[in-house]
Order: structure tokens, then C-alpha cells, then sequence
């Protein structure tokens, strides 16, 4: 027994000065990003289009949180044909919901991907459609947070294209506790074509 | 026994159980027989003094007889195991009994969709509830399943079903169930399908026929209502 007690106590002062070493807040909420979402979405958070794993670099923190929170209790990713959201909604499950402020803040505190090189639609085309989308999201598409709108200007255009056809298609959006989701949903059914919404996101991720 | 850790909730959970302590017991008994016989030899032929140790070929008829007849008796076991493996397997694999419902599983990264029956007990129909990790059936009637992955390899496991089966890419697998029990169970995944793998999970509902009704006439009134 005495041989076996400095063991014991060594375990335990390694065990926790492994808990200690990742600390709190920002060096906490790193931690917590490599270890959950780095995996998908890269470790500078500027996503994996092979993967269907968006850029979220950059995105405001209580977007991120709003997100994070609708994953986690089956209000977005809960449709069958949500490919993707139902991918997400079991990793939003790995952490917990106190840490989900501290993880948005560390996302929003990253530097957004670089511009894409290409894109599949005619940005010029697309500008056209956008006048709809300017009054909440703004002309810029930087987001009005007052109206619930996120930047859109930031992000990659084929994930711009994959979320307005779930809106459209009722993928996403659709869930009634979605309140901000139900506010998108039928403005991204006043595209006309989905031509048209190609040819948008192309022209909302040049902003 | 087994039933005693986790409970039987399908009509062949119980034979599933019977195999495994089938295996348990006769793979239990050679165990403990061939530890027992090593503790039995390391103590009768421990060294001793003036006792030379001598070189053993074991091409002795007394002693290849040690190897022999447990050969034997082993192979006899094995065969038993088989056979009453083969049974359950045919019980649970290929006699698949006339069924009452069918369902619908589409397994992925990582998620479960379930597809049941509307009000009009058909699948595949406008009315069908379609629900992402949540399973509802009825108690003593029988389901038959189609299988499907969108992606990789998955496993739609039922650990009280005692239930497995490995859900292939382009490939719809179909089997049975018969629910015994009421109540809520967990269903897993039982094939490593990337970083998700751990969290995807889903829940096994099995109502009484009047819960069931209760459940399937909300549910439908939902779907109509999107």
C-alpha cells in the first residue's frame, strides 16, 4: 500500500494539472475549438469546402452562440435532408452549454478566411437580387445584430448557395422555435431561379 | 442473466442471450479447466532439490493423450457453439416473420432519420413522419426495416434488441423486429464513422398500441401542418 499511494498521488496531481494546463476563458475556448471544431472547420476556423464545413472565422460571437445553441437543442440540423446540420448538431452536443459564450467569442476573434478565388456563380448578375437582402443584412453585408442578421459578407459563396436552398426548400428555417430561421426562410423563397441564387452568393461573398 | 444488467426488448433478444451464455459457459469451463491445470502442474513439478528436470517431446502415448482428448472435446463444443449460433442466426437473419409496419432508417454523418408510417400505414407517402433521432414503435407488433447509409459505414445498434446491423453505402438492408417491452431505450452506433461517432445517438420509443395512436395522431398532425 505505501508502494502503490505515491503512484496514486502522482496520477492525480498529473490528471489534474492536465485539467489546469488549458485554463480558462480565451486559452480555454482555444482548447475547446481544436479539440471540437478545428477537425471540421479548420484550426483557424477557415473551413473545409471538401467537408461542406463552412469558414466561421470572423462571424460574430452572439451568431456564433445562436447557432451553437440551435444545434444543441434540435431547432436547426433536425431536418432528414439537412446533410450538414445533422452533422453539426451531434458536435454542438460534445460541448458544454456554459462554454458556448467563451467558444463564440474565440471564433468571432479570429481572422476570416481570405477571399475565395473562385466561385461558381456571375457576381454580377447576382448583385441584382441582393436589394432584399441589403435591408436587414445591409449593403455592405456586414449584419444589423438589432435585426438578428448575421454578416453574409464574410462567407464562402458555395455555402451561401447550400444555406438559401435550404431556406427554400424548407431545410432549414422551417423548425417552429426557429423564429430567426422563419424570418429568413421566405425572403430566400423571393429568388426567382436557382440560377439566380448561384449567381446571389457569388455576389454576397465578394462584398 | 443478462437480462437482470440490461433488459430484452425484442421477441429474440432472448436467444441472443442464450448463444452468449451458451458461449460464456463452455468457453468459461476450458478456461478455468487449462488455468487450473497450469496451477496444478506448476505446483507438482516445482523444482525440488536432487530432482533433475527432464526434456518432454509429448510423443508419449501419456502424455500426447493431454493434448488429444481436450482436442477433441473442444472441437465437440465448438460444434455445439456453432449450431446453436447458426439457429439464432437463421431466427434472427433469415426468417424474417409476417410484419404489420415498415420503417425506414437513413443513417449518416452523424444522425439518424427515421421514416414512419403515416395514418394511412404505408411508407413512403406524403403523410410519412419523418424524425431525426427519435424511433416510435408499437409494442408485439412487427417491424420490418430498410437500411440505408448516406455516407460511410454505420451501425444502427439496439443494445436491449440485442440488435446489430451494419448499414452500407448503396446498399438498402432490410430485416425485423418485434418489440417486447415499453418504455425509452438509447440507440447507437456501433461502427466508427469519424469524429462524430460518440455523440450519435438516437431514441428508441416503444408505445402501447394507445400511446402509439396518441403519438402517431400528433405527429401527423405536424406533418400536415409544414
Amino acid at each position: 500500500m505505501r508502494a502503490i499511494l505515491p503512484a496514486l498521488v502522482s496520477v492525480l496531481v498529473v490528471t489534474t494539472g492536465c485539467g489546469a494546463a488549458a485554463g480558462d476563458g480565451p486559452e480555454r475556448a482555444s482548447v475547446v475549438f481544436a479539440d471540437n471544431c478545428g477537425k471540421c472547420h479548420g484550426v483557424d476556423g477557415h473551413g473545409k469546402k471538401e467537408i461542406a464545413a463552412p469558414g466561421i472565422a470572423g462571424l460574430p460571437d452572439w451568431y456564433v452562440e445562436a447557432q451553437l445553441v440551435k444545434f444543441r437543442d434540435g431547432i436547426r440540423g433536425a431536418h432528414g435532408s439537412d446533410i450538414e446540420g445533422l452533422r453539426m448538431r451531434p458536435m454542438s452536443r460534445t460541448v458544454s452549454r456554459s462554454e458556448f459564450p467563451a467558444l463564440a467569442q474565440y471564433v468571432a476573434s479570429l481572422p476570416p478566411a481570405p477571399e475565395e478565388s473562385e466561385r461558381m456563380g456571375k457576381a454580377d448578375a447576382g448583385k441584382s437580387y441582393y436589394a432584399a437582402c441589403a435591408a436587414c443584412h445591409g449593403p455592405e453585408g456586414k449584419g444589423n445584430k438589432a435585426m438578428n442578421a448575421p454578416p453574409i459578407g464574410m462567407l464562402q459563396s458555395w455555402y451561401v448557395e447550400t444555406q438559401l436552398k435550404k431556406f427554400r426548400g424548407g431545410v432549414r428555417g422551417a423548425h417552429p422555435d426557429d423564429k430567426t430561421g422563419q424570418q429568413m426562410a421566405p425572403m430566400a423563397k423571393t429568388i426567382p431561379s436557382d440560377e439566380a441564387v448561384t449567381d446571389l452568393s457569388a455576389y454576397v461573398s465578394s462584398l | 442473466m443478462i437480462d437482470w444488467l440490461i433488459p430484452q426488448t425484442s421477441s429474440f433478444a432472448s436467444e441472443i442471450d442464450n448463444v452468449f451464455m451458451l458461449i460464456t459457459v463452455v468457453v468459461g469451463f476450458w478456461y478455468f479447466c487449462t488455468v487450473g491445470m497450469f496451477l496444478w502442474m506448476l505446483v507438482k513439478f516445482r523444482a525440488r532439490d536432487g530432482v533433475r528436470a527432464s526434456y518432454v517431446t509429448g510423443k508419449e502415448k501419456d502424455l500426447k493423450r493431454w493434448i488429444t482428448i481436450p482436442h477433441a472435446l473442444i472441437i465437440l463444443c465448438d460444434v455445439v457453439l456453432v449450431v446453436g449460433a447458426v439457429r439464432v442466426w437463421y431466427i434472427v437473419k433469415q426468417d424474417i416473420p409476417e410484419y404489420q409496419h415498415e420503417i425506414g432508417v437513413m443513417s449518416q454523418q452523424w444522425a439518424w432519420t427515421f421514416t414512419h408510417e403515416g395514418p394511412d400505414g404505408k411508407l413512403n407517402t406524403a403523410d410519412d413522419i419523418i424524425l431525426v433521432d427519435e424511433l416510435h414503435i408499437q409494442v408485439d407488433e412487427t417491424y420490418l426495416w430498410h437500411l440505408e447509409s448516406r455516407d460511410v459505414l454505420h451501425s444502427f445498434s439496439i443494445p436491449t434488441m440485442r440488435f446489430k446491423q451494419d448499414a452500407i453505402p448503396g446498399r438498402v438492408i432490410n430485416g425485423w423486429f418485434k418489440p417486447i417491452k415499453t418504455g425509452e431505450y438509447d440507440i447507437q452506433c456501433a461502427e466508427m464513422c469519424g469524429i462524430g461517432h460518440g455523440p450519435m445517438g438516437a431514441r428508441l420509443y416503444i408505445h402501447t398500441p394507445e400511446e402509439y395512436a396518441r403519438w402517431q395522431k400528433a405527429a401527423a398532425a405536424r406533418v400536415a401542418g409544414r
